[in-house]
């Protein structure tokens, strides 16, 4: 998402384009940096917005122009587009492939990143695949299809073809555990929500007791962002109410968890744990034991409890939470949200819970959702991954631009799901 | 101990050698011999009960402000506006001391709360600003230290003026409400203990209450914290708040134990003094009472340094400095909650 | 040229050259709160320097001088370094507060006799021409950094770091460049003050006019023609109190002066929505 764009926002339009341009002189009057504005948009027939205009004031599509622009202005030997046609409406997009399509005829070489299919059909000559950090295809745009492609795009398959067809066959939705079948009391409605900052269409869904949804989607198509919103961390416009209690519309933490509301974030160093700490520190947030002082007995107690609960494998209660190994600080994490001193957890939002897990690691975390979600909470997932979607089973609805699919059919194939994640098919 | 650990003592080791090395340079600069310039300066800050009267005296303020600098540090936040906190509390003491002539207790008790209070209400508008504005607290605490510098000014030649004073003062406090020396000869009063009991207690204090560790927890990690359902606003402001009260309360015993009045200027920058003892002290409530003790000890023993050798006294200043750049060059950004 | 105008230019001149030199530093996303420091070793290198060689243009050289080293060494520490440079700036002010007084009381002795340096000769309009020079600079700020490339990089580097890193360049080499101009500048300040308002040292004689910078920089909005009026109207605050002064009236301390500007800068900061203009990355280490 361009909220990471490499702009001065505090600059107007020709001083960033200035900025962005290395040929630029030394010395420079604000004629000249108009001048330039207007000439890099007639080139490559892109509105840039008033030269003097402070970028702060751009919408975002403007803002992403100006950046692409900038980067083509300078001419480079080599250019390397990350995400590009984000917030680029059609026409814009089909102008600036004619763009690089020129570049290319020229002899420059032009690098396009991207997960929407549709474009690298478009517009590219060869394409290399990277999944987990490996490369798994790398040929001419015109010896494979975008149905290969989008089956590949999520299995693992290092194999031979044979095995890579049996695998995506064993791994289909709903192979994990069944919902609960009975109609419960309605833990969360999420009605035409928005997350602040973003174009998505507005997005409706709900959950009872003992229900798990899985928002699958490529990251950065606002799986994440939504399930943030639901957790109170990110503002949102609409209404997310929990257990009947309206959620503030500019994010707020604590009422999602006076709601029963329980988070596990993707960052767990960062959000999840508080790292240099101890774990029974950890543990005994938010609420710790006592009434003015820390009720150290009861905390070790606790910590006790709960890491021979969770399996959770520490030197001692009072190291830091830091020295954990990944797979345990997950656990930590899910151990300190399930907690029920002060009453059961109603919603639990995770957000990619097993990602970077090994293999055991994986299974605990998700036999904790499975246990948390049969004793009644409402359970939702977001999540990139179709393994880790198929094993907690639930209802899967794809996020595509922020757009949620209708949940899909228990039978559908891998292939096809990458197909819609990709957004090939809808 | 461990690798890490037994790296952080080397480099203590090595910056305490490289503070004698240069120490031993300017005492040769200046033209007197470092042995006659350390007998001078243990001498002086300990080597007799007047001289360890002397320390004591000027460690009052020291550790009050460094466990004060602490207790923000731990919160994430530094608050460099301790100095004008200072003086404000100094303020409210010397405006309200004089009111009492009649019974000591309720005047100590008065005025030691007004300088408290006066400390933390002058770091509310920072809060506010910080809060409401998204401006940062170093800039507003440091521009709220020039204006604590000019209200003293102000004060004494205005409203708290002693008319009956040949220069420009406050009204001086009783003889029964001013603290009592705690021995014949010496200036140290019960302010000292008060001042290492509250300087323990604000470590218990961060250690071993629910508070303390949800302001520890935001310290080390805001966004977590907030994750987790702590309010880290008003955790942090909260620490900022104590930690400026405590240094309100470090004026007004200045004022009750020490000087028994305000003047201009009152106070030599204690309030950056004890953020260079939280700093050296590796933001524990233990070390920085310690480095606390150690700079009163050396501002002591300067000015016996300056009597006896000719060593100018502006040592005493010059040595913190340096040890804090020394320790800032090496251990990178200080990150707030656990040091 | 009367002889309160003249007052008020020289009273001013320091005050805008220190809070000239901060202004390009916080617009690089530094800060240095010791430029008191600063300005007062500039200062003493002016007094040492001139007491020895009777020229005060040799002591403005040496305030320049002193003032280099010390943004020399503010950038070794905060901005290659990466330390807070709140922390670093406050040490700093201790090592040159103590460092000043030390070497002032072995140039001068224990004896308290007043030592003068030579004042700087008065050139058009009984103004010496480096004081004329000072109230050019904010021109020259203002017209670097929105014409030039290194000051448009300059504002970059405080606005948004990752962007001059993502094209390659160093941000540690564009703030240390502003370390040493606003060290440059606060030593040069120093050095003004003794050869022109006061022809000697005395301990901590920059008296707050450090931290007054910093104050009139945000006051300012980070904008450097703004700088003009505000320290002139300071330096006519002062020329008024001697004024007062020599006619026998109330003596209204310096103090009072400065508290003025920093209560206006807090106001000012209230009523602005938002950050009231700071640079966004003011303060954070280089990425």
């Amino acid at each position: 998402m361009p909220q990471h764009d490499l702009l001065v926002e505090a600059a107007t339009v020709a001083e960033n384009l200035a900025l962005l341009d290395s040929s630029a002189p030394f010395l420079e009057p604000p004629a000249a940096r108009r001048s330039r504005v207007r000439r890099i948009a007639g080139t490559f027939a892109m509105d840039l917005g008033e030269p003097d205009a402070p970028v702060a004031d751009l919408p975002v599509g403007t803002r992403q122009r100006i950046e692409i622009a900038g980067a083509l202005a300078a001419d480079p030997g080599i250019l390397i587009l990350d995400e590009p046609t984000a917030v680029l409406s059609p026409d814009e997009t089909a102008s600036l492939f004619a763009s690089l399509r020129r570049r290319a005829d020229s002899g420059h070489a032009v690098v396009l990143i991207t997960h929407r299919l549709t474009e690298v059909f478009e517009a590219a000559d060869r394409l290399t695949l990277l999944s987990r950090g490996k490369t798994v295809k790398s040929c001419l745009v015109s010896q494979t299809t975008a149905g290969e492609i989008g089956g590949l795009l999520l299995g693992a398959a290092e194999k031979a073809e044979g095995e890579t067809e049996r695998r995506t066959e064993d791994l289909r939705l709903g192979g994990g555990r069944p919902a609960a079948a009975e109609k419960g009391l309605q833990v969360l409605s999420v009605e035409s929500v928005v997350p602040a900052g973003t174009s998505a269409p507005p997005a409706s869904f709900s959950l009872e007791e003992g229900d798990l949804l899985v928002l699958l989607a490529i990251d950065g198509n606002g799986a994440d962002t939504l399930a943030r919103c639901v957790a109170g961390l990110h503002p949102f416009s609409g209404r997310i109410g929990i257990l009947g209690r309206p959620l503030p519309a500019a994010g707020a933490p604590r009422a999602f968890r006076a709601a029963g509301g329980r988070f596990v974030p993707a960052d767990r160093r960062a959000e999840g744990l508080v790292a240099p700490l101890s774990l029974e520190e950890n543990l005994a947030l938010p609420t710790p034991p006592g009434r003015l002082f820390l009720d150290r007995a009861a905390m070790a107690r606790l910590a006790g409890e709960r890491l021979r609960q969770h399996g959770i494998r520490a030197e001692s209660p009072a190291s830091a939470a830091a020295t954990l190994s990944g797979g345990n600080q997950q656990k930590l994490v899910l151990a300190r949200e399930l907690d029920d001193r002060f009453g059961p957890p109603r919603l639990m939002v995770a957000i990619h819970p097993t990602r970077g897990l090994d293999l055991s690691a994986a299974a605990a975390v998700r036999d904790r959702i499975e246990e948390t979600r049969r004793a009644g909470t409402a359970v939702l997932v977001a999540s990139s991954d179709p393994e880790e979607a198929g094993l907690l089973g639930g209802t899967h609805r794809v996020v595509y631009r922020g757009a949620l699919s209708d949940p899909l059919p228990p039978e559908t194939s891998l292939p096809a799901l990458g197909r819609r994640m990709a957004g090939l098919e809808s | 101990m461990t690798g890490a650990a037994r790296r952080r003592a080397i480099l203590g080791g090595a910056i305490a050698a490289g503070t004698l090395v240069l120490l031993a340079a300017l005492v040769l600069v200046a033209g007197a011999s470092p042995g006659e310039a350390l007998a001078a300066l243990v001498g002086g800050s300990v080597g007799s009960g007047a001289a360890l009267g002397e320390t004591l005296t000027r460690a009052t303020s020291l550790v009050l402000c460094a466990a004060g600098a602490v207790l923000a540090l731990r919160a994430g936040v530094l608050n460099i506006g301790l100095d004008g906190q200072f003086l404000m509390g100094a303020a409210a003491a010397a405006a309200v001391g004089p009111l009492f002539d009649a019974a000591p207790y309720a005047a100590r008790l008065a005025l030691l709360l007004a300088a408290a209070a006066a400390g933390a209400l002058f770091a509310a508008p920072a809060v506010w600003l910080s809060e409401r504005r998204g401006v940062p607290p170093v800039l507003s605490t440091i521009l709220l230290n020039l204006v604590a510098a000019a209200a003293v000014t102000w004060l004494v030649r205005g409203p708290l003026q002693d008319r009956a004073a040949d220069y420009p003062q406050s009204r001086p406090l009783s003889a029964e409400v001013r603290l009592r020396p705690l021995a014949p000869g010496v200036r140290t009063t019960a302010a000292f203990p008060v001042a290492l009991l509250l300087a323990a207690g604000s470590g218990v204090f961060l250690s071993r209450t629910k508070a303390g560790l949800k302001i520890r927890a935001a310290g080390a990690s805001p966004a977590a914290a907030r994750a987790i359902g702590l309010a880290d606003a008003p955790l942090r402001a909260g620490a900022l708040l104590g930690s400026a009260a405590f240094a309100g309360l470090a004026g007004g015993l200045e004022v009750a134990a020490v000087t028994g009045r305000l003047f201009d200027p009152f106070g030599t920058g204690v309030g950056y003094l004890g953020i260079a003892a939280a700093l050296l002290g590796g933001t524990g409530a233990g070390g920085a009472t310690a480095a606390a003790l150690f700079f009163a000890a050396l501002g002591a023993g300067s000015s016996a340094l300056q009597r006896d050798t000719g060593v100018p006294a502006a040592v005493a200043t010059i040595v913190p400095g340096l040890l804090v750049l020394a320790v800032l060059l090496v251990r990178r950004r200080l990150s707030g909650g656990e040091a | 040229m009367s002889g309160f105008l003249e007052i008020a230019l020289l009273l001013s001149a320091p005050l805008l050259l220190t809070a000239a030199g901060e202004l390009v530093l916080e617009r690089a996303g530094s800060i240095q709160i010791g430029a008191e420091g600063t300005m007062l070793i500039g200062a003493f290198a002016a007094f040492a320097a001139g007491l020895g060689t009777e020229s005060p243009s040799v002591a403005l050289a040496a305030g320049l001088a002193g003032g280099l080293a010390g943004g020399a060494a503010f950038a070794a520490v905060a901005v290659a370094g990466r330390a807070d440079p709140i922390l670093v700036g406050t040490a700093w002010n201790l090592v040159a507060f103590g460092g000043t007084a030390f070497g002032y009381r072995l140039l001068a002795g224990a004896t308290g006799a007043v030592l003068e340096v030579p004042r700087l000769p008065a050139g058009a309009l009984g103004l010496p021409p480096a004081v004329w020079a000072v109230f050019a600079l904010p021109f020259l700020v203002h017209a670097g950094l929105r014409t030039t490339r290194p000051g448009l990089r300059l504002v970059a580097a405080g606005e948004h770091p990752e962007l001059l890193r993502a094209q390659g360049l160093s941000v540690v080499a564009v703030r240390t460049g502003a370390a040493l101009f606003s060290g440059a500048a606060a030593g040069l300040a120093g050095a003004l003050l003794v050869v022109t308002v006061s022809p000697t040292f005395v301990e901590g004689m920059t008296a707050g006019r450090g931290f007054l910078a910093l104050a009139l920089v945000v006051f300012a909005r980070w904008k450097p023609l703004r700088l003009l009026p505000a320290s002139l109207l300071i330096g006519a605050a002062g020329a008024l109190q001697v004024r007062l002064q020599a006619s026998g009236g109330p003596s209204v301390p310096y103090a009072l002066f400065v508290a003025l500007p920093a209560l206006l800068a807090l106001f000012a900061l209230a009523v602005t929505p938002g950050r009231g203009g700071a640079p966004k990355a003011l303060g954070a280490p280089a990425p």
